[in-house]
């Protein structure tokens, strides 16, 4: 147990040390010079070399790599070529905005999608089973950036029931804070929804088909308390495994609902930064959300064979 | 879009049997309306040039007009024809989509079946998928795209990298299973030499599998190209694409909502379509659901 | 006068705000939503407004730097930070004396080191900044108020170099922060203008605030341009950075916020007929739309191949596809600009409606182009060069040229541009650009009129005779041999083609009617004098 854990460990370690160099090698042989951005549209060539020299990015590549890692490892993620701010300050303030959104969705998801999939597994083949399959395909084919402009549409523009877009900060008042992310969030939540729903149907239909399971329905257990005690706390692993994964992945759908909604979270920090060539700031975001991810990953796998003793590496 | 790859079970599914399938078929309908509506499509995608007008003319003077006989879904911000766009834009999607899932399919096969079998080059190559697969896909294709600019070869290779190790990783389980099997030991012992084995007993039973994956792959594919074209990253501004579409013509959703859309319904439906051949698929293949029936 | 006691506690209040408590706690209690201004303009990437010259950090500098003189509304110098100043009998030694009450936003007063150290960082990039380092011969301070500049030959033009507006402008920093290389970026903000910048509420790339100067002391003369009294009548002005236009429209006809710099051209009859929004213009010289084409290369470095072009642009529908309402757009066929003062009709007659494919076809013909790839570097994240570089790309193709556009977003054509060799080895052949109008009718501000080869801007043009003209250009006394000389070198240039021109745009700005009071002038949007009043 304790070698599988070390032996997990160092390969996380492993995973970060080749997407590090992986990131910096990518953005460094991309072409685009954040020197020439920052000295604007008609500036002659000599200024533009001037600044890249202050910036450093003339040093070889690898004493630039050598200088992130050695300061990311002390906890400095370095500053934003335009910005003259740590890259860390600028991640935070955008991180409101994004961690809302991204709460949010997650709570809408999990609870529509297990009451879906619990819905779905009760009575297979049915026409609720049915109309929730449907349901299901649809939410995960159409692109939040799609249903996206189909909402802003339809309860924004048409009706004005909603804002279009923008976001309020939680202090400025919940209210408005809740009514902008209402649309964002509905619009993100399609496809977890039937990401989720499909999961719990077939973990639960997994369950429900076990021996004991069939034995507790011969004994006369209520459909009530087969689905909800029996299923549903045998099911809950995986279910609780794609919940992880999801909101490690999130990020993704971030930067297009962010895009089509305006607002100012990470998602927007990291595809501006992007067009700028910033690199302080790609770098940093890539690293730390694969780093969560890997992270989410690595805490799940221990939680297995912690939970359940069957599971054996 | 994040690509949540539905849940493909990693169980070796059996080996295909082509004499089955029509009869498969029928029981399962999914094949039948998510594979007609995909031919459908790529015959309408492949047929454009017969019927669709001109994609790219611009007309700076004939700008955001509403739908006409001339022009059946109006015209946008350059005075160039929605309808045909749109129509010229299935091209764009499902080549993009067909040909990354099929980069991203061989190269997973290549990887799984290989680390499958060497256990050194299995530790080394999966670190490699696991740090690909811990980057978000979209910024993933962002920083690739990055490094040559907007382009079709591009895309599609950024678009198949990160969908890579999914397909990797399903491949190597199937493969780790299999070659457990007495039928491959009594391969292996009777003499047979290992690229044989491979070619003949593991590969084949890869297949099911990988077609599901490959379906799934397809569908977020055609969603990641949409969505890099969407922030301007994807398919070059000149051609016509279902993302590149919304994307110019984000301001003008109140005043031409086709614009946006026309793309926009033509991308779900296509999605729509791959994603119920790929669920039809994994119904068929997968042998508990049959036992249920 | 017996002091109340009331009085005396309002009076420790002020002093205690303006002395003890931190800016921050002060700057977030006092405006109130009735005084403050939401701007949109574009992202202020950059603070330093030396170490780059967009014209958003012009406006950053303009709000918390002061400058030495100013132009008025006639485009005529006046002195701001300036109090006397005199030039010597042989017009070669110039003598500043700053005005009184001038302090930095952290107590400090304004000396003339600080002019002399900003003057200096400012000659390293400005291009007429660069002109008066060649020629000065020493540049130092007097004593705390004065600085003196001697010349090693009169410069007719000093004055109007340190006023101009095209950025980098010469703004006047502390002397520690000017003391810095003109390429290493300033990370204070701290300046003598009549707005603070807000720390503490600083969002890089989501919000940036400015509050009142309560100790700027403005001149007496009323405000006339850049030049005269720079009153602040607001407590704050918030940009917000909202880079989705349709969001941004959406907020000003909310109320959210009050002025928009940029609004979507097609939304002009909208904002027109909302009777709580206004569209002026502030910048009536407008901005020219250029096409650069690279000498270094064929089939461009071909006289013929570039007369081609001159023919082949047809100015009306191509600033219809990049600033679609005609209201705001017009044709330009001077090298200087269509409205400065050098403009002029000099040897524009023979191309000048253009829109002649056939006359193009011929002269590539004659240019002996065959076919070769025509790359079109086209920048995706900037609409203009997107959609008129697509627009390009078709025309050309219409008579034979085989175009490629080249698309990228700005950062990667900022590369690309810079590559000098054939189109096979990564360069290219031609992009879209813009310059501001008024600048154009500058030669010390604009490097874009430049033909000196491989000094020369992007696309490398080259013509001795032109170059020799240019030469004057500084040391020309009165305004009528100035424009006599740039009917000269626009005659040279249209005869070589240095570069095509593809129309001019005077952008609107959209704000709502609460606020008044708006100085009117290219480049940058001050924003003292600006009033609120309550709906």
């Amino acid at each position: 147990m304790a070698a599988y854990i070390l032996r997990r460990l160092v390969s996380t370690v492993a995973v970060m040390a080749i997407v590090g160099i992986f990131i910096f090698l990518l953005l460094r042989l991309a072409p685009g010079d954040p020197a020439a951005i920052i000295a604007g549209r008609s500036a002659t060539e000599e200024i533009i070399a001037g600044i890249r020299e202050q910036l450093g990015l003339n040093d070889p590549m690898p004493v630039q790599f050598l200088r992130w890692v050695r300061d990311m490892l002390g906890g400095d993620f370095g500053t934003s070529i335009f910005a003259g701010r740590p890259v860390l300050e600028l991640i935070s303030q955008r991180l409101e905005p994004t961690l809302s959104l991204s709460i949010l969705t997650m709570i809408l998801a999990v609870t529509v999608g297990v009451s879906f999939g619990i819905l779905a597994a009760w009575r297979t083949g049915g026409i609720v089973d049915r109309l929730l399959a449907a349901f299901s395909a649809l939410g995960y084919s159409v692109p939040v950036f799609v249903s996206g402009y189909f909402l802003i549409y339809f309860f924004a523009i048409r009706t004005h029931w909603l804002p279009v877009q923008g976001y309020v900060p939680i202090d400025s008042g919940l209210g408005p804070w809740f009514v902008h992310l209402i649309l964002p969030t509905v619009a993100l939540s399609l496809a977890y929804i039937a990401f989720i729903a499909r999961v719990t149907r077939a973990s639960m239909l997994e369950v429900l088909s076990e021996d004991y399971m069939r034995t507790a329905a011969a004994k006369g257990a209520s459909s009530y308390a087969m689905l909800f005690h029996h299923a549903l706390k045998n099911a809950g692993v995986p279910i609780l495994t794609v919940i992880g994964i999801s909101f490690a992945y999130l990020i993704g759908g971030v930067v297009l609902t962010e895009t089509v909604f305006n607002i100012p979270g990470i998602g927007r920090l990291v595809v501006d930064a992007i067009n700028n060539r910033d690199y302080p700031i790609i770098q940093s975001v890539l690293i730390l959300t694969s780093g969560l991810y890997v992270l989410v990953n690595l805490t799940i796998d221990l939680a297995y064979t912690l939970i359940d003793p069957r599971i054996r590496y | 879009m994040t690509l949540l790859s539905a849940p493909v079970e990693a169980v070796p599914m059996g080996r295909l049997q082509l004499s089955y399938l029509p009869r498969l078929a029928r029981r399962h309908p999914l094949v039948l309306i998510g594979g007609g509506l995909l031919v459908l499509l790529i015959i309408l995608a492949l047929a454009a040039p017969l019927y669709a007008g001109d994609p790219v003319n611009i007309d700076p003077f004939k700008r955001l007009e509403p739908p006409s006989a001339e022009m059946w879904f109006g015209s946008d911000n350059l005075g160039r024809d929605v309808f045909a766009r749109t129509i010229f834009g299935a091209r764009i999607s499902l080549m993009v989509g067909l040909i990354s899932a099929a980069c991203a399919a061989f190269a997973g096969l290549l990887i799984g079946v290989i680390a499958g079998y060497s256990r050194s080059f299995d530790n080394v190559v999966m670190r490699v998928m696991d740090g690909l697969m811990s980057i978000p896909t979209i910024l993933l294709a962002i920083a690739l795209i990055s490094l040559t600019g907007p382009g079709i070869g591009i895309l599609i290779v950024a678009i198949a990298i990160p969908e890579t190790p999914a397909v990797a990783r399903l491949v190597r389980s199937v493969v780790l299973s299999v070659r457990e099997r007495p039928y491959v030991e009594a391969a292996l012992c009777g003499g047979a030499r290992l690229p044989r084995v491979l070619w003949r007993h593991i590969l084949p039973s890869t297949i099911p599998a990988l077609m599901v994956q490959g379906a799934t792959v397809c569908a977020s594919a055609i969603m990641t190209e949409a969505g890099l074209s969407f922030l301007g990253v994807g398919v070059p501004p000149e051609i016509p694409s279902w993302g590149n579409m919304i994307s110019s013509s984000r301001l003008y959703l109140a005043i031409a909502p086709l614009t946006i859309f026309a793309p926009g319904i033509c991308l779900a439906v296509t999605v729509l379509a791959v994603n119920l051949f790929g669920d039809g698929l994994r119904d068929m293949f997968d042998p508990r659901t049959r036992r249920r029936r | 006068m017996p002091i109340s006691r009331r009085n005396l506690f309002k009076a420790g209040i002020a002093a205690g705000t303006a002395l003890s408590i931190p800016s921050v706690l002060r700057a977030q209690t006092m405006p109130t939503a009735a005084r403050t201004v939401r701007m949109v303009k574009e992202d202020l990437r950059v603070f330093d407004p030396i170490w780059t010259a967009t014209n958003i950090t012009a406006d950053h500098g303009m709000a918390i730097y002061d400058t030495l003189f100013a132009l008025d509304s006639k485009f005529k110098p006046q002195p701001q930070m300036v109090g006397k100043w005199g030039v010597s009998d042989d017009k070669k030694t110039y003598t500043f004396e700053l005005r009184d009450g001038l302090g930095w936003h952290d107590g400090t007063p304004v000396t003339a080191a600080d002019c002399v150290a900003s003057i200096r960082r400012w000659g390293q990039v400005a291009p007429g900044g660069q002109l008066l380092m060649e020629q000065a011969r020493d540049i130092s301070k007097k004593d705390d108020k004065t600085f003196t500049i001697a010349l090693k030959e009169p410069l007719g033009l000093l004055i109007d170099i340190l006023a101009d507006l095209t950025p980098p402008c010469l703004f006047i920093m502390r002397e520690k922060d000017a003391s810095l290389s003109a390429t290493e970026q300033v990370s204070t903000r701290i300046g003598s203008g009549p707005f603070k910048f807000n720390e503490a509420l600083l969002r890089p790339g989501a919000s940036y605030t400015y509050d009142r100067n309560e100790q700027y002391v403005p001149r007496k003369e009323a405000p006339d341009g850049f030049a005269g009294g720079k009153v602040v009548k607001v407590d704050r002005v918030v940009w917000d950075n909202i880079s989705d236009q349709q969001t941004a429209f959406a907020a000003l006809q909310a109320g959210e916020i009050e002025f928009l710099q940029h609004p979507p051209v097609d939304f002009f009859s909208v904002i027109e007929s909302d009777p709580n929004l206004e569209l002026p213009v502030l910048d009536r010289t407008g901005k020219d739309m250029l096409l650069r084409l690279n000498f270094l290369q064929k089939p461009f470095d071909n006289v013929k191949a570039r007369q081609a072009m001159l023919h082949l642009i047809d100015q009306e529908a191509f600033m219809r596809v990049m600033v679609p309402d005609p209201k705001y757009v017009t044709t330009v066929t001077s090298i200087f600009g269509d409205e400065t003062l050098v403009s002029n009709d000099e040897n524009t007659g023979w191309y000048k409606k253009g829109g002649d494919p056939e006359k193009a076809r011929q002269l590539f013909k004659e240019a002996g182009y065959a076919g070769e790839k025509v790359v079109i570097l086209q920048s995706t994240d900037w609409a203009a060069s997107n959609n008129g570089s697509q627009f390009l790309a078709a025309e050309l193709r219409k008579i034979g040229v085989n175009a490629e556009l080249a698309p990228s977003d700005w950062g990667g054509l900022t590369t690309r541009r810079a590559n000098k060799g054939p189109v096979e080895n990564g360069g290219w052949n031609m992009f879209i650009t813009s310059e501001a109008d008024y600048s154009l009718g500058n030669l010390l501000a604009t490097p874009l009129l430049l033909a000196n080869g491989d000094k020369a801007w992007y696309g490398w043009p080259k013509n001795d005779e032109y170059e020799a003209l240019r030469a004057k250009w500084a040391s020309v006394e009165t305004l009528e041999e100035r424009k006599a000389l740039a009917r000269k070198m626009q005659g040279i240039w249209w005869d070589f083609v240095g570069d095509v021109r593809l129309g001019k745009y005077i952008e609107p700005i959209a704000h709502r009617k609460t606020i008044t009071g708006l100085i009117g002038m290219p480049q940058i949007v001050p924003m003292w004098n600006m009033q609120k009043t309550s709906a």
